[in-house]
């Protein structure tokens, strides 16, 4: 029991699930208290103490059947032969001679009404490469896979003919109907049973999948050499990040004391001198910036820029105020989607509102729509950040509304993966750069995670 | 009363006489914190009845309940303790002449100090100690019931001073040392998840997720609320509830506000949810008014079509989707 919890617990940390040491002495004492002769109190106890966000809730409900099974296995319809009359029996022979060999053995089979055995399950599992798989996603993948090995829709479709063939060879109809719906209870059970076989395999995969590569290696390497497996290990990184660089602004933001004195605090503070001031308080006014960004979620851009706003919504504590936009032909305001408290989804659900076309991104025309429409969301006291490669497609740049812009805001920095060696072509990086306060080259998760320390403190 | 529920069917059983329905997965995490002694971080929605929860434990179990709201600029001095200056100095101007009689026998100013040092506690005591909740809660003599409500909203700084508390249930005042609980209260965490708690206070939590509520225990809650709702009207409203829950809204309406609605429904003694009722009474419901249109609109429209149930080729269906 204590070796399957602890598969458990290591599914769960493969799947992208925070469990700590403690958390985990601390299940096997709330399953010590509980007992485990209640299922339904077993599973409790150890979501109580595994889980620790309502995100990580649908992971858990999944893996924890595959570890913890019902214990039953599935129903199945049981031997059609039972009932039937020795007439009967004869006929259905006779109407099964008609199949080929081996399509007559599995039909056979299936009519018994037996359950696959453990060989038999870890034979058709190898056959369809079910020991590579570590991802539940795989699980109705792998259940249809091991399905057709069993030739499952020539089978059912014999099974169809069969019965034709046994309604003319007089067999009454109530009699073929309950013929029918075992073989179906059959089926469906046996597919069950495989599907289970697929989940608890893939679950016991992903308990003994290696820790991933490297952080630091990957923190290092460019955007556009990052695989998509990469990618998802790095949004994982980016909160780790985030909560690292929230305490360090926090601390020096407020460091920055020099707001004016507050009448209420220097009298409570000195009470203790007998009402005379000796400590003068002063309001705690902290420095929050406002921010502006304005993001490219072009092909080239997206993960950058998803990065980037991961960032900005992980450390929404930390600002005043927060604008977020995003473009790639046009400027679409995307604060909306930032609202709730789940930084992946809203991106996603941007991502997937804006698909990337190809070569239609102008910047240009996205600062007009800001010109129209959001320039009142500039004033001082805002950071503008632009993320992007300034890469127009020959668009016109709308230099005059960018040197608007970044005149409104009191500061402008862009967030440019490319270095300036190789602003040229379409780029109308030369241009813009100029305009603005600040250029930074961000062309991997260190690099950006600096630049954000660099603009929220700065 | 230091053992308070003695299984997960006496947690259901206790907190249903204080009008709270608590589902299997509510007792048994309830049960489980109090037998590990560990702080229970209830988060869902809105007015799911996550402070209700708190409370009721605290009536059922007939411990005091100390309540601590959260908000952004919670500070110690709001939340644990503070040193009355001005009782302080009260007590030395009125005590001028007692301590002119100790010490004005002294021979030397150092024997007058030695003799003012020995009374210094008298100043540094629990007697100018003003408590507020969370030092309230530890110093108790009797046990109680901390509910810490809304943690979300305030700073993650305070979270941080937070853990000494509910790990080990003690805290430290620099003038009178450790102060270490007598009892240990029991505490509730609630959140609404605005934004994310640090993982070091989730650690020393157990963590209940508390959702909107089905049907069934929806309709049991306003029974057991508003009983003066007839049944049959009771049924519908829970059912209308539960659909406007599934439509896209801005916010949906929590089990707080359907009861609202259900004493609104009582108070003006509607008899039947007709379009009339609906319309006087929807806002009660929901407070947003894109979401009272939107609301509105869906009740004009016409039922959807039930869809035909598609017939299963013979032998069901494989695709394993």
């Amino acid at each position: 029991m204590e070796s399957r919890i602890l598969q458990l617990i290591a599914a769960l940390r493969a799947s992208g699930v925070r469990v700590s040491l403690a958390e985990s002495a601390e299940a096997f004492s709330a399953v010590d208290l509980m007992g485990i002769q209640d299922r339904e109190h077993f599973r409790l106890s150890l979501r109580a103490t595994l889980i620790k966000d309502a995100k990580d809730l649908p992971t858990f409900e999944k893996l924890f059947p595959l570890f913890f099974g019902s214990g039953q296995p599935p129903m199945m319809g049981g031997n059609p032969m039972d009932d039937l009359t020795p007439e009967e029996i004869q006929m259905l022979a006779e109407a099964l001679k008609q199949f080929a060999g081996q399509l007559r053995q599995r039909m056979e089979r299936l009519m018994n009404g037996e359950q696959l055995s453990r060989a038999e399950l870890e034979a058709l599992g190898q056959l369809v490469g079910l020991n590579q798989a570590d991802n539940l996603n795989y699980q109705n993948w792998m259940t249809q896979r091991m399905m057709r090995a069993m030739a499952f829709p020539e089978v059912q479709k014999a099974m169809k003919e069969l019965m034709e063939q046994l309604a003319q060879m007089g067999m009454s109809r109530e009699r073929i109907q309950q013929i029918r719906e075992m073989i179906r209870q059959n089926m469906q059970g046996m597919q069950e049973q495989m599907g289970q076989f697929a989940g608890e395999r893939i679950a016991e995969n992903l308990s003994e999948k290696p820790r991933g590569e490297n952080i630091d290696n990957l923190m290092n390497r460019p955007f556009e050499a990052l695989s998509d497996a990469d990618k998802q290990l790095l949004q994982h990184e980016v909160k780790k990040l985030a909560a690292v660089l929230r305490t360090r602004i926090a601390l020096r933001q407020k460091r920055a004391k020099n707001g004016q004195m507050d009448a209420k605090a220097t009298i409570r503070a000195n009470l203790k001198y007998h009402g005379m001031p000796m400590e003068i308080k002063h309001r705690n006014r902290i420095h929050k910036p406002k921010i502006v960004v304005i993001c490219d979620v072009s092909t080239s851009m997206r993960f950058c820029s998803e990065l980037m706003l991961s960032f900005l919504f992980a450390l929404q504590g930390q600002v005043r105020k927060t604008h977020a936009f995003a473009f790639i032909d046009h400027l679409e305001s995307i604060s909306e989607d930032f609202s709730g408290s789940n930084a992946d989804e809203a991106i996603q659900s941007v991502l997937w509102r804006m698909p990337s076309g190809h070569y239609n991104t102008d910047l240009g025309y996205a600062l007009n729509n800001f010109n129209d429409d959001y320039m009142d969301t500039l004033n001082s006291g805002t950071t503008l950040i632009i993320v992007g490669d300034g890469r127009n497609n020959y668009n016109d740049p709308r230099l005059d509304i960018f040197s608007h812009m970044s005149r409104r805001a009191t500061r402008t920095i862009w967030l440019n993966p490319e270095p300036p060696l190789m602003w040229n072509g379409d780029s109308d990086m030369p241009k813009y750069a100029p305009l603005c306060s600040n250029v930074l080259k961000v062309s991997n998760l260190r690099e950006l995670a600096d630049a954000v320390d660099d603009l929220m403190t700065g | 009363m230091t053992n308070m529920f003695n299984s997960t069917d006496s947690v259901k059983t206790s907190l249903g006489s204080q009008k709270y329905i608590a589902s299997d997965e509510i007792s048994t995490i309830v049960y489980l914190c109090q037998k590990l002694g560990k702080p229970l971080l209830a988060e869902g929605p809105a007015g799911v009845g996550k402070t209700e929860l708190a409370k009721a434990i605290a009536s059922a179990t007939g411990r005091e309940l100390i309540r601590l709201q959260c908000y952004e600029g919670l500070d110690e001095s709001k939340a644990l303790y503070e040193w009355e200056y001005s009782k302080q100095l009260l007590y030395t101007q009125l005590l001028r002449d007692k301590l002119n009689d100790t010490l004005g026998k002294a021979e030397s100013l150092a024997e007058a100090a030695d003799k003012l040092a020995k009374e210094e506690d008298v100043f540094f005591s629990n007697r100018f100690l003003l408590q507020r909740p969370l030092l309230k809660a530890i110093l108790s003599d009797k046990p109680t019931v901390l509910l810490i409500d809304e943690i979300d909203r305030a700073d993650a700084e305070f979270e941080a001073f937070l853990l000494e508390i509910l790990s080990d249930f003690q805290v430290s005042v620099p003038e009178l040392g450790t102060l270490t609980a007598i009892h240990k209260p029991f505490v509730v965490l609630t959140s609404n998840n605005t934004r994310e708690l640090s993982e070091a206070l989730k650690r020393r939590c157990l963590y209940l997720f508390i959702d909107y509520p089905n049907l069934q225990e929806e309709l049991a809650v306003v029974r057991l609320k508003v009983p003066d709702l007839n049944p049959k009207l009771a049924q519908q409203a829970v059912e209308f509830v539960q659909k406007l829950r599934k439509a896209d809204m801005r916010k949906s309406p929590s089990i707080s506000e359907t009861l609202d609605w259900a004493n609104a429904l009582v108070a003006l003694n509607a008899s039947n949810l007709d379009k009339n009722v609906l319309e006087d009474t929807l806002s009660v419901l929901l407070k947003h008014e894109a979401d009272l249109q939107k609301a509105k609109r869906q009740l004009n429209a016409p039922p959807p079509q039930q869809p035909k149930p598609r017939n299963n080729d013979e032998f069901g269906r494989f695709s394993g989707n």
